[in-house]
C-alpha cells in the first residue's frame, strides 16, 4: 500500500467513524457522545422476541393502551396526539423492537411514573381495593337479599299482613300493633 | 335490625365518602415521585447554543437541581428569574441545569438571549429523559444530592422560598 492510498483509506476510515448514525438507545460513556437514560438501567436486558413489521404495530398500539398519556384526562397513550404520549408510544416501540416483553415495558414506565400512569390498577396496596370493593359491596347486597327472603320464607303470614274476612271493614279488626291501636284512638277521638 | 342495617349502610356510604374525597382532592400532578429516594436516571445531552454535551455525571459529588422546563410554557416564565438568580448564587456549590423537550432550539436560544441564563440548558430530544424521570408537564425540578439521589421533585412554577428550601434539603444529605 502507497502512502497516498493509506492516507486515503485512513480518511474513509475516520469518515465512517464520524458519519456512522448513532442509534437513539446506545448507552456509551464515551466523552461527548449523547446519552439517554436507558430502560436496561432499570429493568435490565430484554427477556422476550424482537419484534417487526406488523407485529410490532400491533403490540405498540396494544402496550399504548395501557399506559396512560399523563398530561390528558385519562387518555391512552394509544389514543391521545399530545407530543408527550407520541414520544411515550414511540418510545414503547423501540423497547419491543429491542425484545422488551411487555412487563417489563409497563415496569419501566411505572418505576418514573407510579402506578398512576398505568391504566389498569394492579391487584396490590390499597390500589386493589378498587378490585374489592365492588365485590364486597355485591356479596353484601346477596346476603342482606338472602336473609330478607329466608324471613319472609319462615313468616309469610305477617309479610302479607292480616287476613280481611269478605264484607268486613279492615278498620274493625283488632289492631296487633299498640302503635295502630293508639293511632285508630286518636283518629276517632274516642268515640270508638 | 333495622337500625343495624342503617348503621352498617351509613358506614359504608361514609367510607365511600372518605375515599372519593381523599383520592378526588388530589392534584395528579402531585403525586410523589417514586424516583424519590433513588439514584436518579444518568444523562448527556447537548447544551443549546455551544452544541458541548453535558454529562451530569460530571458533576457528581455535589448537589444538582435539574429544571424541565419549555418556552411554550407559562410558568417557566415566571420562575426562570428565581431560577437563574439562584444559580448565580449557588454554583459552583450546587450545579443548576434546565432541560428543555418538545421545544425549538430558535425560540429557546431567544428566551435565554432576553431573559439571561445561569446555567446549562441541555435538548432533551423525543422526551426521553422527561420519561425516566416521570415527567408528566413542565414545568418540574429535581434535586439530587451529592451521591446523585433524587431528594425532592417540586411540580409547578418555584418561588424563591420553595427552591431555597429544597436546595437546603440536598446541601444536609
Amino acid at each position: 500500500m502507497t502512502r497516498h492510498s493509506f492516507r486515503f483509506a485512513a480518511v474513509l476510515l475516520l469518515a465512517f467513524v464520524v458519519f456512522t448514525p448513532q442509534g437513539e438507545a446506545q448507552v456509551t460513556d464515551t466523552a461527548g457522545t449523547l446519552r439517554v437514560p436507558d430502560a436496561a438501567q432499570f429493568v435490565g436486558e430484554p427477556q422476550g422476541t424482537p419484534l417487526t413489521g406488523d407485529a410490532l404495530n400491533l403490540r405498540t398500539h396494544q402496550v399504548g393502551q395501557l399506559l396512560r398519556c399523563p398530561v390528558c384526562q385519562g387518555m391512552a397513550v394509544s389514543d391521545s396526539p399530545a407530543e408527550m404520549a407520541v414520544n411515550m408510544k414511540q418510545q414503547v416501540r423501540e423497547l419491543l423492537e429491542r425484545g422488551y416483553t411487555e412487563e417489563q415495558i409497563l415496569r419501566y414506565f411505572e418505576l418514573s411514573y407510579g402506578q398512576f400512569v398505568l391504566l389498569k390498577p394492579k391487584f396490590e396496596g390499597v390500589v386493589g381495593m378498587v378490585w374489592v370493593l365492588p365485590v364486597i359491596a355485591l356479596l353484601i347486597g346477596a346476603l342482606v337479599l338472602f336473609l330478607k327472603f329466608r324471613k319472609l320464607d319462615k313468616d309469610p303470614e305477617s309479610a302479607a299482613g292480616p287476613e280481611v274476612a269478605p264484607g268486613s271493614d279492615p278498620d274493625d279488626m283488632p289492631a296487633a300493633d299498640p302503635y295502630v291501636a293508639r293511632v285508630r284512638e286518636m283518629v276517632s277521638g274516642g268515640k270508638r | 335490625m333495622n337500625r343495624t342495617v342503617l348503621f352498617i349502610g351509613i358506614a359504608i356510604i361514609a367510607v365511600v365518602i372518605g375515599i372519593l374525597f381523599t383520592g378526588l382532592g388530589k392534584n395528579p400532578n402531585e403525586i410523589r415521585s417514586p424516583l424519590i429516594g433513588k439514584t436518579a436516571p444518568t444523562f448527556a445531552l447537548r447544551e443549546v447554543g455551544t452544541g458541548r454535551t453535558v454529562d451530569v455525571s460530571e458533576f457528581a459529588g455535589k448537589p444538582v437541581v435539574i429544571n424541565f422546563w419549555a418556552t411554550w410554557c407559562g410558568p417557566c416564565w415566571e420562575e426562570h428569574p428565581i431560577l437563574v438568580a439562584n444559580a448565580r448564587m449557588l454554583q459552583p456549590n450546587v450545579q443548576f441545569l434546565g432541560v428543555v423537550f418538545q421545544d425549538e432550539e430558535e425560540k429557546i436560544l431567544d428566551f435565554l438571549r432576553q431573559r439571561g441564563s445561569g446555567y446549562p440548558t441541555l435538548v432533551d430530544d423525543k422526551g426521553k429523559t422527561a420519561i425516566a424521570y416521570g415527567v408528566g408537564g413542565v414545568p418540574e425540578t429535581f434535586f439530587l444530592d451529592s451521591s446523585g439521589v433524587i431528594v425532592a421533585k417540586h411540580s409547578g412554577p418555584l418561588s424563591a422560598d420553595l427552591l431555597r428550601e429544597n436546595v437546603q434539603k440536598v446541601m444536609r444529605q
